[in-house]
This record gives structure tokens, C-alpha cells and sequence, in this order.
């Protein structure tokens, strides 16, 4: 990786940081540069004339023009997300709901495709850290599972954050009950089946 | 014939006594790297590579295990071939549950189309088992071929990987093992006749192509 696209980098990690404060704006990745670990933070002009946040056109040399750098930091900040479930001591749903997504959904609401692909790799992190060994269609029902139960949980925080966790909960644990449901109901027919097998067999019909 | 495939599975037993990549899987060690960790420090695009190529490796494993139920299914009380197609099987079985882990190592999404693999395999296996067992052979002569080549294919393109990450020496081993499995069962359809199967030139092709379309969808669905 280059030194250039190694500062890149760095910025745009800064610059999630600053979305609880600035929000997926432009303006926060101009005031990444200002928590540069070799800068000393500065919030105004008269303090050091020779730290300013970067320019508008070094915003979009860096990060794209217009709303390409907004859509850049959103999925830096998504990224930035899957990364502290994988490294956190957490457990994964605190996170799922932790990570602030009303500005995220209000962003992505005009094009559902990223909110999609995102809800799939959270669900493809929790199963995998849930240790997951789902094979063949199982793997899918699993994650496409996982999906809709984020997905469901996002849009309820939306409206009542505090309800949001208990809602998760109750969905996680109705899913692994239906789950649970279906394999009773596979391993029935499968002794029905055996069985019919078994008397055909005896009959000398088979 | 019957002294052609007691020496073909003496042979056979001999290469079993050497080695196995696969072993660590079989028998892993608790907490070894290499068999339960995925290396982090290849690029997209290598990634993607290694997401296509066990994808398609996985089903095609799952493919051969359900060509020799079908055969299995017509051919197997016979006293000379039955023993052979239930040995072949019985390599592939080991094959696949060595896939299903790397699967999960690695975390690559399986291919969707994995009940077609299974239907199409079975039913490959039994129609060529009912034109004959010299049909069954050649229908394995045909698939193990284009196996084959397709994991050698695999072993040039990661050469490329870094090998920093114990998974990947471990992973290329394990398809050097797996591709001569392959041409082994390959040489015992040989030895067996395959080549005196009806229509052997008109069948082979026709398999040969299946699997290479098969592959080709495998490796993006």
C-alpha cells in the first residue's frame, strides 16, 4: 500500500469518528485531518494558522466529488462497524444496535442495495463468530435469516431505541425456536419414511 | 478382469499408506492454525479467486459423491465392480467431509445450486451405470478427467498466494492429494474397460462438457 493511500486510510478512520458529532458530511472528512496523531488538535484559525481542515477540493481529490465522498465515509463507518464486532469483547448483539444506524438508513434509503449487501455481511460476521457450521441451503437459511432479523431490529430502533435490544432478543429467540421446530418436524418424516421403507421391505414390495 | 482390479486396489492401498495432507483435517490438532483460520493478508482479488475455487471444488465433490451413489445404486451388488464403485466412493466421501471444513475455514459461500449437483449427479451415475458397467466406468474416466485438470489448473493459480499463512501450503497439498485421488480413479475406469463402453467417444465428450459447464456455474453461482 502506498504512503498516499495510507493517509487516506487514516483520514477516512478519523473521520467515522467524527460522525456522532458532524455526521456522514463533508465536513467531517475535512476535519479529519485535524486528529492526524502528529497534529495537535485545533478547533479555530487563531490557534495555528498552519492546521486547517482540508479544502473542498482536496476533500474530493481524496474521497470523490459531491455525495461520493458522504457515500465513501458511510461505508467506512459500516466497515469500521463489522470490524469492532470481530475484535470486540462485546457480545455482538450490544453491537448490532450500538453503532448509532438512524443515519445510516436515512442515507441509504434511496438505494436499498447497500443497506442489503450491509445487513448481509453483519449477518455473515455474527454467524461466523457464532460459529456457524450451516452447509449447503443451510448456510443461506441461516444468513438470510440473521439478515432479516437485523434489518427488522434496525428499523425498530429507528422509531423506539429503547425497546430496540428486547426486540432483538425476542426475534433471535423465536428464530432459533422455528429452527429448532423444523429440525423436529425433518427428523419425524424421516422415521416416517424409514419406517414405510422398512414395512415395504418386509412385504417384499421393495 | 478380476485380477486387473485386485491389483488396481493393492495399488491403491499402497498410495494410501504414504502421507495425507488431508490427515489434518481428519485428525486435526486442536488450535493449528492452519486447519482453522483463514490468512487475512491476501488481496481482493486473490480472495475472490479462493472463494471461487473452493466453492467449485466443494460442489464438485458433492457432485462425485452422489455419481457414485447412483452408480452404486444399479451396480453395486455386482460382485466385480460393486466393491470398486463402493472403494471410489468411499475417497470421495473422505474428499468432501475435508471440503466441508475448509468451507467453514475459509468462509466461503457454497454454491446455490448444490440440490442440482446432487440431482444431476445421481442421475449421471445411474443412467451410465444401466447402459453397463463399462458405461460407468467411462462416465468416470470422463468426470475424473475433467477433475483432474480442473485441480491442476487450481494448483498453478495459487501459486500466487502468499504462503505466510500455514493455511495456505496446507491448502495446496491437500488439492495435490485430491487431484491424484482423482486421476487414480481415472486410471482404474481405464483398467476396467472404460474405453470399451458404447459410444465411449460420443459419452465422454458429452460428460466431459457437463462438468466443465457445471464448473463455469459453480464458480459464480
Amino acid at each position: 500500500m502506498s504512503a498516499s493511500s495510507l493517509k487516506r486510510t487514516q483520514l477516512l478512520k478519523i473521520a467515522t469518528s467524527l460522525v456522532k458529532t458532524h455526521g456522514f458530511t463533508r465536513e467531517a472528512l475535512a476535519r479529519s485531518v485535524l486528529y492526524l496523531p502528529n497534529q495537535k488538535h485545533v478547533e479555530s484559525k487563531q490557534d495555528n494558522e498552519d492546521c486547517q481542515p482540508l479544502s473542498d477540493t482536496a476533500v474530493s481529490s481524496l474521497f470523490g466529488f459531491g455525495d461520493a465522498a458522504r457515500t465513501t465515509l458511510i461505508y467506512a463507518w459500516l466497515d469500521e462497524g463489522i470490524n469492532h464486532m470481530s475484535n470486540s469483547s462485546q457480545p455482538a448483539r450490544n453491537i448490532f444496535l450500538g453503532r448509532e444506524p438512524a443515519f445510516t438508513w436515512l442515507s441509504l434509503q434511496f438505494d436499498p442495495l447497500p443497506a442489503l449487501k450491509h445487513a448481509h455481511r453483519i449477518a455473515d460476521e455474527a454467524a461466523y463468530l457464532s460459529m456457524d457450521t450451516s452447509r449447503e441451503l443451510a448456510w443461506y437459511a441461516r444468513r438470510i435469516s440473521l439478515a432479516g432479523i437485523y434489518s427488522a431490529a434496525e428499523l425498530h430502533q429507528l422509531t423506539s431505541p429503547s425497546t430496540a435490544h428486547s426486540f432483538l432478543d425476542s426475534l433471535l429467540t423465536g428464530s432459533s425456536s422455528l429452527e429448532q421446530k423444523l429440525d423436529d418436524v425433518m427428523l419425524y418424516s424421516d422415521y416416517v419414511y424409514k419406517s414405510w421403507k422398512g414395512i415395504l421391505k418386509s412385504r417384499g414390495m421393495l | 478382469m478380476f485380477a486387473s482390479s485386485t491389483v488396481t486396489r493393492g495399488l491403491s492401498r499402497c498410495f494410501n499408506r504414504r502421507f495425507l495432507a488431508s490427515q489434518a483435517y481428519i485428525r486435526p490438532t486442536p488450535n493449528d492454525a492452519a486447519t482453522s483460520t483463514t490468512p487475512s493478508n491476501i488481496t481482493l482479488e486473490q480472495h475472490a479467486a479462493l472463494d471461487s475455487a473452493l466453492r467449485v471444488d466443494h460442489a464438485g465433490e458433492v457432485a462425485a459423491n452422489w455419481i457414485y451413489r447412483g452408480q452404486h445404486f444399479v451396480l453395486g451388488k455386482q460382485p466385480d465392480v460393486g466393491p470398486l464403485i463402493q472403494e471410489m466412493w468411499d475417497q470421495e466421501k473422505k474428499h468432501l467431509a475435508v471440503m466441508d471444513k475448509m468451507q467453514i475455514q475459509h468462509r466461503i459461500r457454497p454454491t446455490i445450486l448444490i440440490e442440482a449437483a446432487k440431482i444431476g449427479g445421481f442421475g449421471l451415475g445411474a443412467v451410465t451405470a444401466l447402459m453397463g458397467k463399462e458405461a460407468a466406468m467411462a462416465c468416470t474416466e470422463a468426470v475424473e478427467t475433467v477433475i483432474g485438470e480442473h485441480y491442476d489448473d487450481q494448483l498453478k493459480e495459487m501459486e500466487s498466494f502468499p504462503s505466510d499463512h500455514p493455511s495456505i501450503p496446507l491448502l495446496r497439498e491437500v488439492v495435490k492429494e485430491f487431484r491424484d485421488d482423482e486421476l487414480e480413479h481415472l486410471d482404474i475406469a481405464v483398467i476396467n474397460h472404460a474405453q470399451r463402453a458404447p459410444a465411449h467417444a460420443l459419452l465422454s465428450t458429452v460428460v466431459g462438457m457437463g462438468c466443465k459447464v457445471a464448473i463455469e456455474l459453480c464458480k459464480r453461482f
